[in-house]
C-alpha cells in the first residue's frame, strides 16, 4: 500500500509542479546543435567535380553528371534518400557540399525530395549556424580561401 | 583424451589447438588460425558429437553465434563457440559442405539457441540442416524463391508472396488437436510488440500454450548492405541501425571492434575514453526505453513512467546530439577513433552532462518509486516470466536477459575493450530470472552507466589538451588480409553484440555475419511465457526487451 | 440543524410541466414534460463528456506528463472538442465481414443507454431530479449492470478474438465486483433506511459532529469511512479504470471488446465509458458524499454535485497514471476474496454503527 501511495505520490508531484518538458513547436524552436546535421548545402564555386562525394556516399544518395571534359552539369541529392551520415562533408576536399542545421522539409512526393545543383544552394542557413565553424574550426585555412565571409551561394 | 576432465575448472583453457585436439580426437580433419580464435574443421555429419563433446569436456557452454556462407567451392558454416565463465576463450568450430549437396547436420541437440541461427543460415544462405527440428525460414517468406546470400541469387527475379486466407477466428480453431484452445495472432500489429512482431498463440483460456514468434517483417540484409560498403566509410552508418532506440554508439563500436581487431588498428587512449562515454550514455538511453516501454505493457497504456523515461532519454539524446551531431543515427566512431574531439567549449558541455547526472539519480528513485516498490507491480512481475539459468544459457541469451537469470557474464568485463578496466563499476546480477529481476537488472545498469560516464567526465577534464588524439592514421583504403576472419563481440544494450568479417582481400567484406543480442534472446521467449497468462506472456516479450530492427536486421 | 440544502421539492418533469401549465393535457403532458427534462439532463451529461474525452483528459494526463497537449485548436486547445466530433463522425463505418448483425450495431446502443438511464434517478440538486422511485437505488445499480450485457454482446459479436476475449474479462470483473458493489450499497440502506435516492440525500444533510462554527454534515462517507473505501474500489472496477481496465487492457487485448469499431459507433462506446465513470461518481456522491450537498445557498447544489462527478472522474485519470494493471487471475481473485468478504464485514460494522448511535 505504501508503494501504491508513493507513486499516486510521484505522480502528483508532477502534475501540481507546473513544469513543462516539451516545447510548443512550431510558435518554440528547439534547441539544435551547431554539430546537428540537416539538409544539406552545395557551392558550385567550390566543387571541383572529383565525385569523392557520390563514391563514399552509402546508399547512392548523391548522383553526378559531367560532360565529356569532365564539366559537371547536375549535381542531384536525393535528401528524402539520404542517411545523414555526413561521410560527403567528411571526404569534400573543398568544403563544396556540407550539411546545414536545417530539419525542416517537406515535399508532397518522393520525387520533389530529389534536389538538383540549384535547389541545394538554395537551402538556408539555419539560424545563421555556419556548420564548418562549429564541426571542425582549423579547416577553413586549409581551404585557402583566407580570411572573409565564406561565399556560398 | 586428456586425463583430468577440463569442465570441472571452468576457467582452465582449453581453447588452444593441444586441449581442443584431445578433445576433438579424430573429430577435427583440419585447423584454421582466425584473428579471434583457433578454428578447428569437423566432418559435417559429426557435428552433433564434436560440439557435445567441446560443451562437455571443454567448457563452451555458450554458441554465440552461427555464421553461414558460401564459397566458390563449398558452404561452410561455423559454429563460435565460447564460455559464459570467461569469455577469453573462444573457438571457431568449421563445418564445410559440398556445393552440390549442402547438407550438414544441425546442432540444435546441443545447444538450442542452434535451432534459429541454423534456420536464418538456411533461409539466407543455403544448407541445409539435417535433424534440425523445424528447418523453415526465419526471415523471409515461406514461398521465397532462392537464398539471398548464396552466390548464384537472382536478385531480379519476381517474387510471389502469397497470403493465405485468414481462417475464421473463432469457429475453426476452436477445437483443435489440444483440445479447447484458441489460437490468436498477436501482432505484427500489436500495442505491446514494440514493433513488428507477430506471436503466433495458442490459448487455453487466458493461458499460454504455445507461442512461436514469426520474425522477419523488418528484414532490410543489413549484411548484405555491408558486405557492399567499404571498411573505411561506408558500413559505419548502418550499425545505427540495427538496435535503433538510441543504442547506436554501442552497434557502431562493435563494427569498429571487429575491423580494428582485424586490421590492426591502434585505437588512441583519449578516443577509447570518449567512446566510452558515449557509448554508456547510449546504454542509458536504450535502458530508459526499455524500462519505459516496459510500463507500458504493465501499468497500462496512460502510465506517466514512460514519458518520464521518455524525457530523462531526451536529454541523454540532447548530449549526444552536441557530441555526435545526430541524436540516433550517430555515424560517430570512425576506425581507429571518432570523428570529432568533444563539443568546444568542452567546459559547458562537462557542465551539461553533470547536470544530467545529477538529476538523474532523482529520476531513477521516482523510476523505483513508480516501478518496483510499487505492490502491484511487484504482485505484476515477481515469479513471472521465468527463465532458469540453464535454459538461458543454453539458449545463448545474453545481456540482461541473461544477467536477471543470474549469469555473471558481461564482455565490458569479462573480454574487456575500451577504457573499461580502468574504471570502477559493477556487473548488475540478480538470480531469480524472473520479469522483475530483469527490470532490477536494467535499473541497476543505469546507475552503474551513470557512474561510468561520471568517471569518464572526470578524466576527459583532466587530459593532457596536447595529447588529444581522436584517430589514428588509417589508410583512406582499406583492404584487410585476404582469407582473414575475425569474430568480435561487445556488449551492446541488449547483450552480446558480435560482428564476424570475413575479407577477400578487397575494400568490402565479403562475409558480413550480425550476431544480434536480441535475435537470440527471443528466442527464449516460448520458454518463459507457456503456461503463464496473456497478460504475463505481454509483461515477458517487454522485459525480453527485444528491438525488431536488431531482430531481423 | 442545518439547513435542507438538498431535498428537492418535486421532480424536474413536475416542474417544467408546472412552469408551461402542461399538467392539465393527462399523460400526453406527462410525457412530453418528462420527454423535455430527459432531453435536458442528457445533454448535461453529454457536455461533460465532450469535455472530459477529447479534451480533458488529454489535457490532464499532459500536466501528469509535464506535456502541453492540444495548443493550437483555440483557447486552451478548446476547440478540439467540435474538431474531433467533425472527425469522428465523418469517419467511414467499417463493418468488418463476419460481425454478428444486429446484435453488432445494438452493443454500443446498450451501453450508452445504461449510462444515461442510470442518471434518471439521481438528484443532481438545483431541482434537477427526473425520478424518485422509492427503489431509486436499486434502479441506479440495474441499470448500470446493462452494460456489462452491451461489453458481452460487443465482444462476442465482433467476430474478434481479442473482442471475444476483452467480452468474456469485462463478464468476469463485473460479476465478482458487482455484488460487493451492491453489498456496500445496501450498508447505506441499513443507514437511511430507505431506497429512495431523495430520502438518502436528506438524512446524510443531518449534522454529524459539530465542531465550533463548523458542523461536519452526516454524510456516509464520513459515518463509515471504510464502506467509502470499498465501494470506491469496487466502483473502480466495475467502470473498469486503473488498476482494473483490464477488459480494455490495450496492450494485452488491444482494446477488448471495442476493437472492432469505428466512427459513430466508436463515439458511443467512448461515450459510453465517460458516461459510466460520471454515473459511478454520481452514485457515489449520492450514497456518500451528501449528492448535491455543499456549503451556500440550495441553489448551487447542481454545482457541488457535478463538482464531486468530476472529482471522481479525476481521480481515475490519476489513478490511470500510477496504478499498473492487475492480471485477470489477479482482479478476480481481488473481486472474490477480497472485496466481497470485506463488503460483508462492513454490512455487519454498519449494522453495528447504526445499532450503537443512529438508533
Amino acid at each position: 500500500m505504501i508503494g501504491l501511495l508513493k507513486s499516486l505520490a510521484t505522480t502528483m508531484k508532477h502534475a501540481l509542479d507546473g513544469e513543462v518538458y516539451t516545447v510548443a513547436y512550431p510558435d518554440e524552436v528547439p534547441k539544435v546543435s551547431p554539430r546537428f546535421r540537416g539538409v544539406h548545402k552545395f557551392s558550385q564555386e567550390r566543387c571541383i567535380w572529383c565525385r569523392q562525394c557520390e563514391k563514399v556516399c552509402p546508399n547512392d544518395t548523391i548522383q553526378i553528371v559531367m560532360d565529356d571534359k569532365r564539366n559537371g552539369e547536375q549535381y542531384n541529392l536525393h535528401i528524402g534518400q539520404c542517411v545523414y551520415c555526413r561521410l560527403c562533408e567528411e571526404v569534400c576536399p573543398t568544403d563544396a557540399i556540407l550539411l546545414t542545421q536545417n530539419f525542416e522539409f517537406t515535399g508532397d512526393t518522393k520525387s520533389e525530395l530529389v534536389y538538383n545543383k540549384e535547389q541545394l544552394k538554395a537551402v538556408p542557413w539555419y539560424k545563421d549556424i555556419d556548420p564548418l565553424e562549429v564541426r571542425e574550426p582549423d579547416r577553413g585555412g586549409w581551404v585557402g580561401e583566407g580570411d572573409g565571409e565564406v561565399d556560398y551561394q | 583424451m586428456s586425463l583430468e576432465a577440463p569442465h570441472e575448472d571452468p576457467l582452465a583453457r582449453t581453447d588452444d589447438r593441444e586441449s581442443l585436439e584431445s578433445i576433438l580426437g579424430d573429430h577435427a580433419i583440419g585447423w584454421e588460425e582466425h584473428v579471434n580464435a583457433q578454428g578447428v574443421v569437423i566432418r559435417p555429419d559429426e557435428v552433433q558429437s564434436s560440439l557435445r563433446a567441446l560443451r562437455d569436456e571443454g567448457g563452451f557452454d555458450h554458441l554465440s553465434s552461427v555464421t553461414a556462407q558460401e564459397y566458390a567451392d563449398r558452404y561452410e558454416s561455423i559454429y563460435h563457440l565460447s564460455k559464459y565463465d570467461d569469455r577469453t576463450q573462444e573457438v571457431s568450430v568449421v563445418v564445410p559442405t559440398a556445393k552440390e549437396e549442402p547438407v550438414s547436420q544441425s546442432a540444435d541437440a546441443v545447444y538450442r539457441t542452434a535451432d534459429w541461427h541454423e534456420r536464418e543460415a538456411y533461409d539466407l544462405v543455403g544448407i541445409e540442416y539435417e535433424d534440425h527440428p523445424d528447418l523453415r525460414r526465419i526471415l523471409l517468406p515461406e514461398t521465397w524463391q532462392g537464398h539471398p546470400l548464396g552466390l548464384d541469387y537472382d536478385q531480379d527475379k519476381p517474387q510471389l508472396v502469397s497470403l493465405s486466407e485468414h481462417a475464421n477466428p473463432i469457429a475453426e480453431h476452436h477445437h483443435d488437436e489440444e483440445g479447447e484452445t484458441m489460437f490468436l495472432n498477436i501482432g505484427p500489429h500489436h500495442p505491446a510488440t514494440h514493433g513488428v512482431l507477430h506471436l503466433k498463440t495458442v490459448l487455453d483460456g487466458e493461458t499460454v500454450v504455445d507461442v512461436d514468434p514469426d520474425i522477419g517483417y523488418l528484414h532490410r540484409c543489413e549484411e548484405q548492405m555491408c558486405q557492399q560498403g567499404t571498411y573505411r566509410h561506408q558500413i559505419m552508418p548502418y550499425p545505427d541501425r540495427w538496435d535503433y532506440v538510441s543504442a547506436g554508439l554501442l552497434n557502431e563500436w562493435s563494427y569498429a571492434r571487429a575491423i580494428e581487431d582485424m586490421a590492426d588498428i591502434e585505437v588512441p587512449e583519449y578516443a577509447q575514453v570518449v567512446r566510452t562515454m558515449g557509448a554508456e550514455l547510449c546504454r542509458i538511453a536504450a535502458h530508459l526505453i526499455s524500462i519505459g516501454a516496459f510500463a507500458l505493457d504493465v501499468v497500462g497504456d496512460f502510465t506517466v513512467t514512460f514519458q518520464y523515461a521518455w524525457q530523462d532519454r531526451e536529454d541523454v539524446l540532447n548530449i549526444l546530439e552536441d557530441l555526435t551531431g545526430q541524436r540516433m543515427m550517430f555515424n560517430y566512431f570512425r576506425l581507429g577513433g571518432v570523428v570529432w574531439d568533444l563539443p568546444e567549449p568542452r567546459e559547458d558541455f562537462f557542465e551539461s552532462i553533470r547536470t544530467f547526472l545529477d538529476s538523474f539519480e532523482g529520476s531513477v528513485d521516482e523510476y523505483h518509486d513508480l516501478l518496483t516498490n510499487n505492490e502491484i507491480f511487484q504482485r505484476r512481475c515477481i515469479g513471472t516470466g521465468h527463465l532458469d539459468a540453464e535454459t538461458a544459457k543454453s539458449y545463448g541469451c545474453t545481456g540482461p536477459v541473461a544477467r536477471g537469470s543470474g549469469i555473471d557474464y558481461d564482455l565490458r568485463r569479462d573480454d574487456p575493450y575500451g577504457y573499461y578496466e580502468e574504471l570502477d563499476w559493477d556487473v548488475a546480477v540478480q538470480d531469480e530470472g524472473d520479469n522483475y529481476a530483469r527490470m532490477l537488472v536494467r535499473m541497476q545498469e543505469l546507475e552503474e552507466s551513470a557512474k561510468i560516464v561520471d568517471q569518464c567526465v572526470d578524466i576527459l577534464e583532466d587530459w593532457d589538451e596536447d595529447d588529444r588524439e581522436i584517430q589514428s592514421n588509417v589508410p583512406r583504403t582499406l583492404k584487410p588480409d585476404a582469407d582473414a576472419e575475425v569474430y568480435r563481440a561487445v556488449e551492446g544494450a541488449k547483450g552480446e553484440l558480435g560482428i564476424y568479417i570475413r575479407s577477400d582481400g578487397s575494400d568490402k567484406p565479403a562475409r558480413f555475419k550480425i550476431r544480434s543480442p536480441c535475435f537470440s534472446n527471443l528466442q527464449v521467449l516460448g520458454e518463459a511465457a507457456n503456461g503463464e497468462y496473456v497478460a504475463d506472456l505481454i509483461a515477458t516479450l517487454g522485459s525480453i526487451d527485444v528491438i525488431l530492427g536488431e531482430v531481423d536486421r | 440543524m442545518v439547513p435542507q440544502t438538498v431535498a428537492t421539492a418535486m421532480p424536474l418533469p413536475d416542474a417544467i410541466s408546472d412552469l408551461f401549465g402542461l399538467g392539465d393535457l393527462g399523460l400526453i403532458g406527462q410525457a412530453i414534460t418528462a420527454f423535455v427534462a430527459a432531453f435536458l439532463i442528457a445533454n448535461v451529461l453529454l457536455v461533460m463528456a465532450a469535455f472530459a474525452g477529447p479534451w480533458g483528459k488529454r489535457k490532464i494526463f499532459a500536466d501528469f506528463s509535464d506535456r502541453y497537449a492540444i495548443t493550437e485548436h483555440g483557447p486552451w486547445g478548446l476547440f478540439i472538442i467540435p474538431a474531433a466530433a467533425i472527425q469522428l463522425m465523418s469517419k467511414e463505418l467499417i463493418v468488418p465481414k463476419g460481425v454478428d448483425r444486429p446484435a453488432w450495431d445494438i452493443a454500443p446502443i446498450i451501453m450508452v443507454f445504461s449510462a444515461i438511464f442510470g442518471f434518471a434517478v439521481i438528484p443532481m440538486g438545483s431541482g434537477i431530479h427526473l425520478a424518485d422511485p422509492e427503489v431509486g437505488l436499486l434502479f441506479a445499480f440495474a441499470i448500470a449492470s446493462l452494460s456489462t450485457l452491451g461489453m458481452m454482446i460487443a465482444g462476442y459479436a465482433s467476430d474478434n478474438k481479442f473482442a471475444l476475449m476483452g467480452g468474456l474479462r469485462a463478464t468476469a470483473q463485473n460479476i465478482a465486483y458487482e455484488i460487493p458493489l451492491i453489498v456496500t450499497g445496501a450498508s447505506v440502506i441499513l443507514y437511511t433506511g430507505s431506497l429512495q435516492m431523495s430520502e438518502i440525500v436528506a438524512v446524510q444533510a443531518e449534522t454529524l459532529v459539530q465542531l465550533g462554527p463548523i458542523s461536519i454534515p452526516a454524510w456516509f462517507a464520513f459515518v463509515n469511512p471504510f464502506a467509502f473505501v470499498l465501494f470506491l474500489a469496487a466502483g473502480m472496477a466495475e467502470v473498469g479504470r486503473n488498476p482494473f481496465d483490464v477488459p480494455e487492457a490495450p496492450t494485452e487485448i488491444v482494446a477488448g471488446y471495442q476493437t472492432e469499431y469505428s466512427s459513430i459507433y466508436f463515439v458511443l462506446v467512448y461515450l459510453s465509458e465517460f458516461l459510466h465513470i460520471f454515473l459511478a461518481g454520481a452514485i457515489m456522491a449520492t450514497l456518500f458524499l451528501g449528492g448535491p450537498a455543499g456549503p451556500g445557498p440550495a441553489a448551487l447544489g447542481i454545482v457541488w454535485f457535478l463538482a464531486k462527478v468530476v472529482a471522481f472522474f479525476l481521480l481515475t485519470q490519476w489513478f490511470r497514471t500510477a496504478m499498473p494493471r492487475v492480471r485477470i487471475d489477479q482482479l478476480i481473485e481481488i473481486g472474490w476474496k477480497g472485496l466481497l468478504v470485506l463488503s460483508f464485514a462492513n454490512l455487519l460494522l454498519t449494522a453495528g454503527i447504526v445499532g450503537v448511535f443512529f438508533a
